[in-house]
This record gives structure tokens, C-alpha cells and sequence, in this order.
């Protein structure tokens, strides 16, 4: 999203926000009657498959001319900038979860199969620099952390279809091991490294996220 | 009256019900099942909910997984536990931390937040319990009571009157909504458009769907839900730096005192009834609820002044109305098979998941999971007021995690949550991609609620519409020659007339914007 923020008075726009808000419900609607181009709208007493969808797009277009030319017309709010962040970030995230949780066909090639082993801990790792207050031990931590609760609680406990660990691993366990004593142990594990990240890092004060006593109530 | 009781009965009988489960260790052990089962969902509702920045719609779309593995009436009962949890949560937050956790949490941070920073912080939790209880109570004999005899007008609906009534459900949603009327309408119409996507439901054809494979069969709710109500809520929250106001005075007693409990009776009792009525409306009029019941209680009050600096009233009508209306609000869905908001949307995956088809027949076909249900509400804020009460220090604890460590954790959740349900990766990715497609539309002042409830609405509206017109041979006149359709639709009509009244919106902008 561009940041422009200061068109508040003279020019020709006068409503940024409106106008880019318009544009994009233009943009979308144009995007639908593109793709249902080809479906045959039907008559009204036998509907064909694009009559809805078109109809529909039609409407959100006049919605968004409305709202563009509201933001031309009439005064409005100026569009904020936008840290490009944390959204960047998230999205890369989720795509990391999405990619490694079982092999995933990319072109002719795959990505690794990790299983939530691996996952886990790559998804919140790289999800929490979303805010410029990470710290990577603590990211760390509360990956390993996370993932062996979400083990337990989802494997363990609820048997739900995730891929837990590589598919290389397989062979990795002693035979005789049944699957929810391999999630247990290596729940422990897990539990166990992030603790011990979180004992080994360095003490941090204690004051850190209450913030009352700003305003007239706090005593 | 005597049909009441007796289906009330079968409703506690379901709930009740006592089953061996096979303990590891102990063999079979007798357990109420379906209580244990609303037990550990009113517990992990609030857990969740109680999370800043985390509303009821995020939590049952992440928890949905957990309830795969029961039979559909503990599975059911499980979620409308996780439901009242999570909302009991949102208020929790709003007392404690001064942030709303969803729209209907917004006017108890007014008054709650005042009390707390008072240092009577237990007495407006307890007395928020209460008054949900009590509202709770009579929410669910009103189910009970208008169960049937809607049902019974739900089987005399055709396709032009399950439309039209669809219409005046989007324009009370587009009425209801926050800013401007345009930006919602333009959601709304989003929204259907979005459920056009995917097989077309007669022909078979493929709309929309860029000739990708897990596109013919729609977008899935859950995946549009997640994404809209969970990572662009995440994104949200992360441009806000952090100044949460956790209350650092004691909590004080819980128990409110008799002047306390003589100042909210009257509250109460108003403040259910305006929920109750307000929360049948399809097109989720129990967001209206709170505020209705806050600005009335402020306006009988014989010193409003006293509002805003805590005063018990404030947070003993809007929460009555609140959980009212969140209960309420099922009665659409069970009787006309029409989710009324967002939620109940998800509880319509949830029962397609398992093979129930909502609406009028659920209570004919299979009456122990319809009563069961009701009763299991009634069951669920008893819970509420036992688990809270005690744990309230736990929900302290809580609230005071930073929140660069909440939000990877409730990521993560999203994640494996999601993946649980369909086992597919493009899944996950569509949830990164309609978090930022949100949070892009928020960032613009769109709401996605409205949105959520044009998609959850646009499927069954096309199918009905399509009907109609089939039936009355193209004949648009269809609709307003019927009567309870032209009915509906002028009631839809004059509804959305007034609301563009500039006078009536002024009035509708200060009901939101209160402070």
C-alpha cells in the first residue's frame, strides 16, 4: 500500500483513503468479470453459472466508483503509513508452515518434508521477528516450546492426521516404540531444550510489560 | 407448556448422559461425557479468548480441530462451550486490560476497566458471571420455548421467502455495521461474490477458480474465517506498540456486596431482554445488544455522570445483554438452518463436518442433539461462572505475557489448526493470503464482518434465488407477491431507508461511538 499522507487540502483528491479503497473494489470487481467472462449467464427463469457471479461483480464495481469518486468529492481520511513489517514477515511465516510440513511440489522440484518437528519451530522463529522486539533465544524457546505442546495436544492426544517428524526419521526410534511414545519423548525433548534455553539466557528485568499508572485512576 | 418441559427434559437427559470411557489404567469409568466435554471447551474458550486481540470467531476456528474426534452432539456441545468461554473472555480482557476483545466487549472496558482500576475489579467480574448467568438462564428457556413453533414456520418457507429473509438479514448486517454504509454493502456483495467461487451447484461448471484443482469446491469457510479474523488480527495488533494497561491494583473480592447486587438486579433483567430480542435477528443483531443496553441504563441512571467512572450498572447490563444475545443467536440457526453471524457460520461447518444439514428438520431427525444443545448452554454458564471465579488469577497471569510472545504462539496455532481440518497445505497458504487481503481492507476502514457473513449467506441465497425464479417461470414479482416475503423485504426496505436518514445515522454513529 503507498503512503501518502498529506493531501489534506487543496489538490484533487481530497478522500485518499476512500479513493485507493474504491479503486481496489474496481480492481476486484473487474478481476470477476474477467473470470467469469465465459460462463454463460442464462436467462432469469433458467440462471446459468455466470449470472450471480456477474451481477454481483457489476454491483461491487458501482460500489467502488461510488466510493473512489466519494474520495475525489469529499473530504477524507488520509491513508497511514504502513509498516511493510510485520505483514511481510507473517506471510513468510505461514508460506515456511505451509512449505514444510510435507514435501509441497514446487515446479519440477519438492521442498523438505519437516513435519511439525520442523515446522513448529520455523514458523514461529521467523514469525516472531513480525515485531522488532524479537530476540532469537526467546523465539527459540518458545518454538521448541510450542511445537512439543502442540505435539502432545494434537497427536497424542486428539491422533490428528499432521505429519510429525521427516519421513528420513522414520527408522531413527527403536522398533518396538508405538507412535504416541515417540511423540511423548520427543515432546520431552523439545520441552526440555527450551527450558534449558530459556534458564542459560540472561536475566532480563522485571518491569517489562505493565504500563498502568498513566492516567488518573492508578495510584 | 408441557412439550417445554418434556423437550427440556430430553435436553438435560442428552447432556447428562452417563457413558463408560475407557481410562488408561482404570478400564471403563462411568462419566457424564457431554458435561465433561463442555467443561474442557467453556476452559479452553476462555483460555483462548481470553488473549487480547483474539475474539470468539478466531478461537472456534482455531479449536474446530478438537472437536473432531467426538460424536456430533458432544462435538456441538464442546463448541458452544469454547463459543460462551471465548465471549466470557473477550470481557474479561475488557475489564482487565482496558481492550476489547470483540465488538460486544467494547462498552464493558468503559465502566469494567473503571471498577477494576478502582480496585474492584472482582466485583465487576463477578458481577459480569452473574449477570450473564442469569441471562443465560432465560435465554435458554426462550430457545426452548421459540424452538418448535419457529421451526414449525421454517417448513412453510419457500425458496422466495428463505431469500428474502436473507436480504433483510444482510441489511440489518449492513445497518448494524460500524462507518460507513457504502464500504459495508460493498463487503457484503465481496463476500457472495467470494462463495460464487467453485463448482457451479447446477451445472457442475467452474467459476472463478483460475483452473486450480482445491478451488472447485469453494473457499472454505474456515480457511476465509481464520484468515480474515486471525492473522489480519495479528497484523492488526502489531501496529499498535504495545501499551497494555493491565490493571495492577488487587483484584478485591469477587463476591458483589448487597448494594452492589440491589444497583445491577433491575440492569440485569433489562439488559437480558433487550439481548435476547435483539440477538434472534438474523443478520447479527446482538452485536447491538450491549450498546442498546448501556445507553439505556445511562439514561434512566438519576446521575449519569457516574457513567465511565465505574458505575456497577454499566457492566451488569451490557454483559446480560451480551451473553443473551450470544445465545439467542443460535435460534436462527436451528430453526431456519440460517447462521445468523459469524459464529454461527462456524458452527454450520462444524455440523456439515458431521454430517448434519442445519435447519428445520435437525430438530424433527435428531431431537436429542437439538435439545441437548440448548440444555448444554444452560450447563455451559454454569461452568462459566465455576471455572472463572476461581482462575481469575490465572487470567492476570495471562494477560501480562508480552505480546511479541502471544501473537508466533497464536501463528502457530492458526497454522497446525487449520492443517488439521483438510490436511492441505494451499490451506495454510490461503490463510496467510486472506489475513493480508484483511488486513489491507481494515487498514482502508472496510470491516470484514460483514464480508464473513455475505459469504457464509451468498451460497445458500443463490441456490434459493435460482429456485424461486425457476419455480415462478423468471417472474421477479415472485417476491413481492408473496406475503411474508414482500413481508420480509419491506421490512428490509424501510430499514435501510432509514438508516441513510442523515438523522438517524448521526444517531447510529453515537451509539458506536460512545464514550
Amino acid at each position: 500500500m503507498p503512503a501518502g499522507s498529506d493531501h489534506h487540502g487543496g489538490g484533487p483528491i481530497r478522500g485518499p483513503r476512500s479513493l485507493v479503497g474504491g479503486l481496489l473494489l474496481v480492481g476486484l470487481a473487474a478481476l470477476a468479470l474477467i473470470l467469469t467472462a465465459d460462463l454463460n449467464p442464462g436467462t432469469l427463469r433458467s440462471m446459468g453459472p455466470g449470472m450471480v457471479p456477474r451481477a454481483l461483480a457489476i454491483g461491487l464495481g458501482l460500489c467502488g466508483l461510488l466510493l473512489a469518486g466519494s474520495g475525489l468529492v469529499r473530504r477524507g481520511q488520509a491513508l497511514d503509513r504502513v509498516s511493510l513489517r510485520g505483514p511481510v514477515v507473517i506471510l513468510l511465516a505461514v508460506a515456511a508452515f505451509a512449505l514444510t510440513i510435507r514435501p509441497f511440489p514446487l515446479g519440477g522440484l519438492a521442498t523438505p518434508g519437516l513435519g511439525l518437528i520442523g515446522a513448529g519451530p520455523l514458523t514461529v522463529v521467523i514469525g516472531g521477528f513480525a515485531s522488532p522486539e524479537a530476540r532469537l533465544r526467546e523465539n527459540l524457546a518458545l518454538g521448541l516450546g510450542l511445537t512439543a505442546f502442540a505435539m502432545l495436544l494434537f497427536g497424542d492426544l486428539l491422533n490428528l492426521p499432521i505429519p510429525m517428524f521427516p519421513e528420513a526419521w522414520a527408522d531413527l526410534f527403536p522398533a518396538g516404540w508405538s507412535q504416541d511414545g515417540r511423540l511423548r519423548v520427543t515432546a520431552g525433548l523439545l520441552a526440555g531444550v527450551a527450558a534449558a534455553l530459556v534458564l542459560a539466557g540472561p536475566r532480563r528485568a522485571a518491569a517489562r510489560v505493565d504500563v498502568a499508572g498513566r492516567s488518573e485512576g492508578a495510584r | 407448556m408441557s412439550d417445554l418441559l418434556a423437550n427440556l427434559a430430553l435436553g438435560f437427559g442428552t447432556v447428562l448422559q452417563v457413558v463408560p470411557v475407557e481410562v488408561p489404567g482404570l478400564g471403563p469409568v462411568p462419566l457424564p461425557m457431554n458435561v465433561v466435554l463442555c467443561f474442557v471447551g467453556c476452559l479452553v474458550g476462555t483460555l483462548i479468548g481470553v488473549l487480547p486481540g483474539v475474539g470468539p470467531v478466531a478461537t472456534i476456528a482455531m479449536l474446530l480441530p478438537i472437536t473432531f474426534k467426538f460424536d456430533p452432539t458432544g462435538a456441538l456441545i464442546m463448541l458452544a462451550g469454547i463459543y460462551y468461554g471465548a465471549q466470557y473472555g473477550g470481557s474479561t480482557t475488557a475489564i482487565l486490560v482496558n481492550i476489547p476483545g470483540e465488538a460486544t466487549s467494547v462498552v464493558t472496558t468503559l465502566d469494567g476497566h473503571q471498577m477494576a482500576r478502582q480496585g474492584r475489579a472482582g466485583v465487576a467480574l463477578g458481577i459480569a458471571a452473574i449477570g450473564s448467568f442469569v441471562a443465560g438462564c432465560v435465554a435458554t428457556v426462550m430457545i426452548a420455548a421459540l424452538g418448535a413453533p419457529l421451526t414449525r414456520l421454517a417448513l412453510v418457507f419457500g425458496p422466495a421467502e428463505y431469500f428474502s429473509l436473507m436480504v433483510m438479514g444482510l441489511v440489518f448486517a449492513v445497518v448494524l455495521a460500524r462507518g460507513s454504509i457504502l464500504k459495508a454493502v460493498a463487503m457484503i456483495l465481496l463476500g457472495i461474490l467470494l462463495s460464487t467461487v467453485g463448482a457451479d451447484l447446477e451445472t457442475g461448471q467452474e467459476r472463478m477458480t483460475f483452473g486450480m484443482p482445491f478451488l472447485s469446491d469453494g473457499i472454505d469457510f474456515a480457511v476465509l474465517a481464520m484468515g480474515l479474523f486471525g492473522i489480519a488480527e495479528i497484523l492488526r495488533n502489531l501496529d499498535h506498540t504495545e501499551a497494555r494497561d493491565v490493571v495492577r491494583q488487587a483484584i478485591g473480592r469477587l463476591l458483589p456486596g448487597r448494594d452492589d447486587l440491589r444497583q445491577s438486579g433491575l440492569p440485569i433483567l433489562r439488559g437480558t431482554a433487550i439481548g435476547a430480542v435483539l440477538g434472534i435477528l438474523p443478520g447479527n443483531g446482538a452485536v447491538l445488544g450491549p450498546f442498546a443496553s448501556y445507553t439505556l441504563e445511562k439514561r434512566l441512571a438519576r446521575d449519569p455522570a457516574r457513567f465511565g467512572r465505574g458505575a456497577i450498572e454499566g457492566v451488569a447490563g451490557p454483559e446480560s445483554a451480551n451473553n443473551a444475545g450470544a445465545q439467542t443467536s443460535f435460534i436462527p440457526l436451528l430453526t431456519l438452518g440460517i447462521p445468523p453471524n459469524a459464529v454461527m457460520a462456524l458452527m454450520v461447518g462444524a455440523m456439515t463436518i458431521h454430517g448434519i444439514v442445519p435447519g428445520p428438520q435437525v430438530m424433527t431427525k435428531n431431537p436429542g442433539l437439538f435439545w441437548g444443545m440448548i440444555a448444554s448452554m444452560w450447563v455451559g454458564n454454569v461452568m462459566l461462572l465455576i471455572i472463572n471465579l476461581p482462575l481469575i488469577g490465572l487470567w492476570v497471569r495471562l494477560l501480562k505475557v508480552p505480546y511479541r510472545l502471544m501473537f508466533p504462539a497464536i501463528l502457530l496455532l492458526c497454522c497446525v489448526g487449520i492443517y488439521s481440518i483438510n490436511a492441505l497445505a494451499t490451506d495454510i497458504l490461503f490463510i496467510g493470503l486472506f489475513g493480508a487481503v484483511g488486513y489491507a481492507l481494515i487498514r482502508l476502514d472496510f470491516e470484514p464482518a460483514p464480508l464473513l457473513l455475505g459469504f457464509v449467506l451468498g451460497r445458500l441465497m443463490e441456490e434459493n434465488l435460482r429456485r424461486a425464479l425457476l419455480l415462478s417461470r423468471g417472474e421477479m414479482s415472485t417476491f413481492i407477491e408473496r406475503p411474508i416475503s414482500a413481508g420480509l423485504l419491506l421490512v428490509a426496505g424501510v430499514l435501510l431507508a432509514v438508516a441513510l436518514l442523515p438523522s438517524i445515522r448521526r444517531g447510529r454513529d453515537e451509539v458506536f461511538v460512545e464514550e
